[in-house]
């Protein structure tokens, strides 16, 4: 069953084991960053937190790592929280196949059960907002979904952009917004700033966990990332019309912002820690000025740690990060088996193929520098050949030990384009990229001695299966002597 | 009260917390620099003395940091809107 809200993952998470609820009063700073440091560090099955008291508030709840581990990503997808990575990535794929699968509209969406109006907003009587990173120049909501529309082609519904952005608290009712070039939402403020009007802007958040992750997944500009979750759901995306905006938002999210981009106007921002590891700031940015917040009763502030990885957000953008890069390799490169892009974000990337001729596997490693996400990530590309499972980080090294030779298989890119918050970048946002060839070379490419590669033996994979079954379980007792 | 990142002597109190007000937290804000900050954090979040150098902004930086993404240029026939964009929020106050 797809969940309609996060209320609704929240209690699968803890049917399964995945959730931990934390009673006792928790500090907001440092213990709330803390723990969700912590969380990510629990390995493949760390659970979710829930915070149900915060200091200083009534009913303060904080939910974090709610997509924080392998387990909580399958749930996320409806898959056993047993599923494995690769399955994962694979099932995603699959299920894109049925995109787009049109949005509904719901009628009665719980978070007009509040309304705050104007100067009658504070966003930190709303949310218990706190602090993530100790060199963060605020507190951030770094998990809503943000809705804006082209100025251009208003009515146009795949052109309304679903992305997550950092969002720093500037007073009661006012956030900076870092709307990266590459990003659609920055196509749409431009359109509204060549014509001095404001951009209207709606802000989700605590949403269903498909939300996250299609938000969170590099699109193409006229996609419909609602559209997306429905393919992901299989069943429609149910959506409300924003009161204010008029924006289609998630029905079922804890609170919604809404309000405009206010036109040709930069404020200092950040600085703040960064899904790469380091601080980004000291750009000047624009701002969101809150008009109306609707929210639900008690409402959960879904919010994400990031910093040195793993953390929630390599698990969150991960396989979003996948899929869209194998699905754009495989429309013209069929032989492509799989992609593991998930190391920040796809700035490390690996690639599994087949190879139809001779330098085909550079190639195809050269095109992945040139996807629209890989022009401002993938910025090492290792190729693997198909026998190899590129989530399989062994498997890849065996690859690099035995298939590569650094005298022929490197291609070195001087001088090619970056996302700003590369810290390596120089200057900001050109960088040097390279891709490894750590195929079988095949035919004209007659190079090394690969041809005498060990092979399993037979019925290994039958041995495998039945050790594991008694690994698990008792062990039936025609079986092999001690 | 001093901001402890920009030290301008105007910084204002946010909100205070909603259970137990300002007895258990206020959040103040610089409205320079923006930065943000509990009274019950750390001194190195909360005052000027123990606030990290590497951290600390400047009228002059505030003001030379590049704009992302840049402010695009007017359509023609677009008319200059009323309010220049950045003055009257005391950004460079
Ligand atoms: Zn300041």
């Amino acid at each position: 069953m797809p969940y309609d809200d996060l209320r609704g993952y929240l209690e699968a998470l803890d049917e399964h084991g995945q959730l931990l609820r934390i009673t006792e009063p928790a500090a907001p700073e440092p213990d709330l960053a803390a723990a969700a440091t912590a969380a990510a560090r629990m390995g493949p099955r760390a659970p979710a937190l829930c915070f149900e008291s915060v200091t200083g508030y009534a009913a303060g709840r904080v939910a974090l790592n709610v997509h924080g581990s392998w387990a909580n990503h399958a749930l996320a997808l409806d898959l056993p929280p047993t599923t494995g990575v690769r399955e994962q990535v694979a099932e995603f794929s699959r299920r894109w196949d049925s995109f787009p699968l049109p949005a509904e509209h719901r009628p009665g969406p719980p978070f007009l059960a509040h309304t705050l109006l104007g100067e009658d907003i504070d966003l930190y009587r709303v949310l218990p907002l706190f602090r993530l990173n100790a060199h963060d120049g605020g507190f951030y909501v770094d998990k809503a979904a943000v809705v804006t529309r082209d100025p251009e082609d208003p009515d146009h519904f795949g052109k309304q952009n679903v992305g997550i952005y950092r969002l720093q608290c500037k007073g009661r009712r006012r956030l900076g917004i870092q709307p990266g070039s590459i990003h659609d939402i920055a196509r749409h403020l431009r359109a509204a700033e060549e014509r001095g009007q404001d951009l209207p802007v709606a802000v989700a958040l605590g949403n269903d966990p498909v939300i996250s992750l299609v938000a969170a997944t590099p699109m193409a500009y006229e996609e419909s990332e609602y559209e997306l979750a429905g393919a992901l759901r299989g069943t429609p995306a149910p959506l409300a019309r924003a009161p204010l905006t008029g924006l289609d938002v998630p029905w079922g999210c804890e609170v919604l912002m809404e309000g405009v981009i206010e036109s040709r106007v930069r404020e200092i921002e950040g600085p703040f820690g960064e899904f790469t590891g380091h601080y980004s700031g000291g750009r000047r940015m624009p701002v969101i000025r809150i008009d109306r917040i609707s929210h639900r009763t008690d409402p959960i502030f879904e919010h994400l740690y990031l910093g040195l990885p793993w953390t929630e957000i390599d698990y969150l953008m991960g396989p979003a990060t996948c899929v869209p890069l194998l699905r754009q390799l495989r429309a013209e490169f069929p032989e492509v088996v799989a992609v593991n892009a998930m190391y920040t974000h796809g700035l490390v990337a690996i690639v599994s193929t087949r190879s139809r001729v001779g330098g085909f596997a550079r190639a195809v490693g050269l095109r992945l520098t040139t996807t629209p996400h890989g022009l401002g990530y993938c910025k090492v590309v290792v190729v693997v050949d198909e026998n190899v499972d590129p989530f399989d980080l062994p498997q890849v090294m065996w690859a690099l030990s035995t298939k590569f030779n650094p005298s022929q298989d490197v291609i070195h890119l001087p001088g090619m384009p970056v996302l700003p918050l590369d810290p390596s970048s120089s200057p900001t946002g050109i960088s040097g990229k390279i891709v490894l060839d750590a195929t079988t070379p095949v035919p004209p490419d007659h190079r090394g001695r690969h041809t005498t590669a060990v092979t399993d033996a037979p019925r290994t994979q039958e041995w495998l299966t039945r050790l594991t079954s008694w690994a698990q379980g008792p062990r039936p007792s025609t079986g092999a002597a001690p | 009260m001093t901001c402890p990142r920009c030290l301008y002597d105007h910084a204002e109190t946010v909100t205070a917390a909603p259970e137990g007000g300002a007895a258990v937290w206020e959040v103040r804000q610089c409205p320079r620099c923006w930065y943000a900050w509990r009274s019950t954090e750390a001194p190195a979040r909360t005052s000027a003395e123990h606030f990290p150098a590497e951290h600390r902004l400047t009228p002059e930086a505030i003001d030379a940091a590049p704009e992302l993404p840049a402010v695009p240029p007017l359509l023609p026939g677009v008319p200059e809107p009323a309010a220049a964009p950045g003055e009257d929020r005391g950004a460079t106050a």
